[in-house]
């Protein structure tokens, strides 16, 4: 059996960056970034300023040309542009539309 | 002491702060709608006040807990810390009414400093429009500050802002202004305070789940992969074919009008050294470089309305990926635009790049990008050296090479962003950047926008143009030639003497000593290479019936009229561009590390450039 498809499959987390164009998600929490390195903390603190906090209602509007790079999307009626590295940090579940 | 009253407006990015000022104060600021254009400090005196009230203009910012060296401005003025800049006395909230949520979040941000604040809900019209319902009066009950409801477009609610702070004017400021703040670390309070002002929304305010659908369905389009992409390089070919095509009308227009001039004065005017000053010196000077103003005119026109529409935005997050393969982002891609125009303006709109490394090397590179000042020399050499004939079926010889030229500078860039980045760390930045909704341009502050352009490119042509055109011609004409002179006249001049002088060191470029002396007063203004040659020629020929481009073809290889475009791509031939470069790093270092390698680029390049085709012209 192969142990890293089971690890895979196990593991519930479903982070922003792995959403398709869109979806609309939940936000559950916020985890590191080690790209980010020391100032990560400082990333996090912007995110959620910017509204990405847990609880929060995302629509995933569109990727960039190229390896889907920055990614477009929608938080409370407002646009961001982010880019893989941050959505990363952002942790989802899927939510319906009409909760 | 009896220092103003100072009121300062602090806000989002693109909430209208700057468009309300203007408003207040009668002042003009460029106003726009991509994050952070606002980075200069612009204050002005409120107009209609019974007392006299400064008012400032911060830069935006989302929050206190700063990101980028715009949003630093905004928190030490506010904080106080700083330096000669004394505290506001009262702030003036801006928030955009159909983004109210991140508004009010930096208000309530600012509302635990316990500073007098007043908040101007602005985009009022919009808002309603979209069907958003705000309840201002309980919602201003509930934080503890006067709300005031403002459209920036029209004077509607502004005057009742005017009155509002005409009270506080009344009032002596207060003593205390001058300790400064400190903030308290509240970053695990970021949740709390957004549940504070969903509370508040719930109960105040009514709002639609949706944006309006064509914005959503623009975007679809302006940001799809592939077709956002064809959008984007139409507009960029529609930007460049107008301000080469369009603008020829009136270039021509003016270039007549100071023939016509220097012919009249000409005929008015006896003969002699009076004469040569005005004709030679003054009017085929300044009348040189005037006629690129349509050229500017047209093309901040252009980053103006991309700016104030919000597309400029979604131009730097398609872009962005590319651009990361550079070491840069999406956020250079703004400056970097700017720059076509004039690098100073570039330069200094990098201000809103947090990423240190990222700015210092869009400042590096910005220069690179063909100005508007090199058009005229680009332009002169092109028509002069390369022959007006149709390739590959519709290309445009003399098109295309002015293509190749913009291409070597941002091909130079793209190159040399990229070596840079090798030699540095890789730490990863954020983009993080806000798309905003896309607005109809305001004609109002678009004409603002330009009159300040335009009023910028004639204040320079009246003082430092002029300034050098003068000095050139005195350099060319005294002194004089002695009675039995063998060669023409300017070689026995100051300007003759310099070029000679310099000449040798140019030589292995195949330079001429005329073309060394339009270096030196290029250093003012690039543009003032092409007065400078006419200057340098019409004397030396003594006949100004002679057009300068023949006269170039005439005496020039061309070799060496190719060596002397490629000086132009990256010369930093200008002085103020290094002035803004030292002011922008602060450090004397980098400003003299982007001197030498552009000048030494420069030479290499142009020497390459002579020695290849020399080598194939034979």
């Amino acid at each position: 059996m192969n142990t890293a498809v089971l690890a895979d499959s196990l593991s519930p987390v479903l982070r922003l960056d792995q959403c398709r164009k869109g979806a609309t998600v939940r936000v559950t929490t916020l985890i590191e970034q080690p790209l980010f390195g020391a100032q990560d903390e400082r990333v996090s603190l912007r995110l959620k300023e910017l509204g990405f906090l847990p609880g929060a209602l995302l629509k995933v509007i569109g990727f960039g040309l190229m390896g889907s790079d920055p990614m477009a999307v929608q938080v409370n009626g407002t646009k961001f542009a982010l880019r893989r590295a941050e959505a990363a940090k952002i942790c989802v579940e899927p939510a319906s539309t009409h909760p | 002491m009896s220092s103003p009253i100072r009121f300062a407006l602090i806000g989002n990015p693109n909430c209208g702060k700057t468009s309300l000022f203007n408003r207040l104060t009668g002042a003009r600021a460029k106003v726009a709608n991509y994050p952070g254009v606002t980075v200069e400090r612009r204050s002005g005196i409120v107009t209609g006040l019974t007392k006299p009230a400064e008012l400032l203009d911060l830069p935006g910012t989302y929050s206190l807990f700063v990101t980028s060296p715009d949003e630093q401005v905004a928190r030490d003025v506010i904080l106080g810390k700083l330096a000669g800049e004394r505290r506001p006395d009262l702030l003036i909230a801006v928030v955009d009414a159909c983004n109210l949520r991140l508004g009010l979040r930096l208000v309530m941000e600012l509302k635990t400093l316990n500073r007098p604040m007043v908040l101007a809900l602005n985009q009022m019209d919009e808002a309603k429009r979209r069907g958003i319902s705000i309840d201002t009066a309980a919602l201003s009950h509930a934080i503890g500050m006067p709300i005031i409801e403002t459209v920036a477009v029209n004077s509607q609610g502004v005057n009742e802002l005017r009155a509002l702070l005409d009270g506080y004017a009344q009032q002596p400021p207060l003593a205390a202004g001058e300790q400064s703040l400190t903030l308290s670390d509240r970053q695990e309070s970021v949740e709390a305070l957004y549940a504070e002002i969903e509370s508040l929304i719930r109960q105040y305010v009514i709002a639609p789940a949706h944006l309006p659908r064509w914005q959503d369905r623009l975007d679809a389009l302006v940001m799809h992969p592939l077709l956002g992409l064809v959008v984007l390089f139409s507009i960029l070919l529609v930007i460049f074919q107008a301000v080469f095509a369009w603008a020829s009308p009136a270039v021509d227009l003016i270039d007549a009008g100071f023939s016509g001039l220097g012919e009249l004065v000409g005929t008015l005017l006896p003969d002699g050294i009076l004469k040569d000053f005005i004709v030679e010196g003054l009017i085929a000077g300044v009348g040189g470089v005037l006629v690129f103003l349509p050229q500017i005119i047209i093309l901040f026109f252009f980053i103006l309305v991309l700016e104030d529409t919000g597309y400029l935005t979604r131009a730097a997050f398609l872009l962005d990926r590319p651009m990361r393969g550079l070491g840069l982002s999406g956020r250079s891609f703004i400056p970097l635009l700017s720059s076509f125009a004039c690098a100073v303006p570039g330069i200094m709109a990098t201000r809103t790049i947090s990423d240190p490394r990222e700015r210092f090397i869009t400042i590096m590179v910005a220069p690179l990008m063909t100005c508007s000042a090199r058009l005229p020399v680009y332009a002169l050499i092109i028509a002069a050296f390369i022959p007006e004939k149709t390739v590959w079926g519709f290309f445009n010889l003399q098109g295309l090479t002015l293509f190749a030229l913009y291409f070597a500078g941002v091909a130079s860039a793209a190159l040399i962003a990229w070596i840079m980045r090798r030699r540095s760390g890789r730490e990863e930045f954020p983009l993080l950047l806000e798309l905003p909704t896309y607005r109809w341009p305001m004609a109002y502050h678009l004409l603002m926008g330009l009159r300040e352009r335009a009023w910028i490119f004639i204040r320079r042509v009246g003082t430092i143009i002029l300034a050098l055109s003068i000095v050139l011609w005195f350099l060319a004409t005294f002194p004089g030639a002695p009675e039995n002179a063998t060669m023409p006249a300017i070689d026995y001049s100051f300007a003759g003497q310099l070029g000679h002088f310099m000449q040798p060191l140019f030589a292995p470029l195949g330079f001429n000593w005329q073309m060394c002396i339009a270096l030196i007063p290029a250093m003012g203004a690039r543009e003032v290479a092409v007065s400078a040659l006419a200057t340098v020629y019409a004397v030396g020929e003594e006949s100004i019936d002679v057009a300068l481009g023949s006269a170039l073809a005439a005496s020039w290889s061309l070799p060496v009229a190719y060596a002397y475009l490629a000086w132009f791509v990256y010369a930093p031939q200008c002085i103020s561009t290094i002035a803004v470069v030292k002011r922008e790093t602060n450090s004397a270092k980098a400003t003299t590390f982007f001197t030498v390698y552009l000048f030494a680029l420069a030479y290499f390049a142009a020497w390459a450039t002579y020695q290849i085709a020399s080598a194939i012209v034979g």
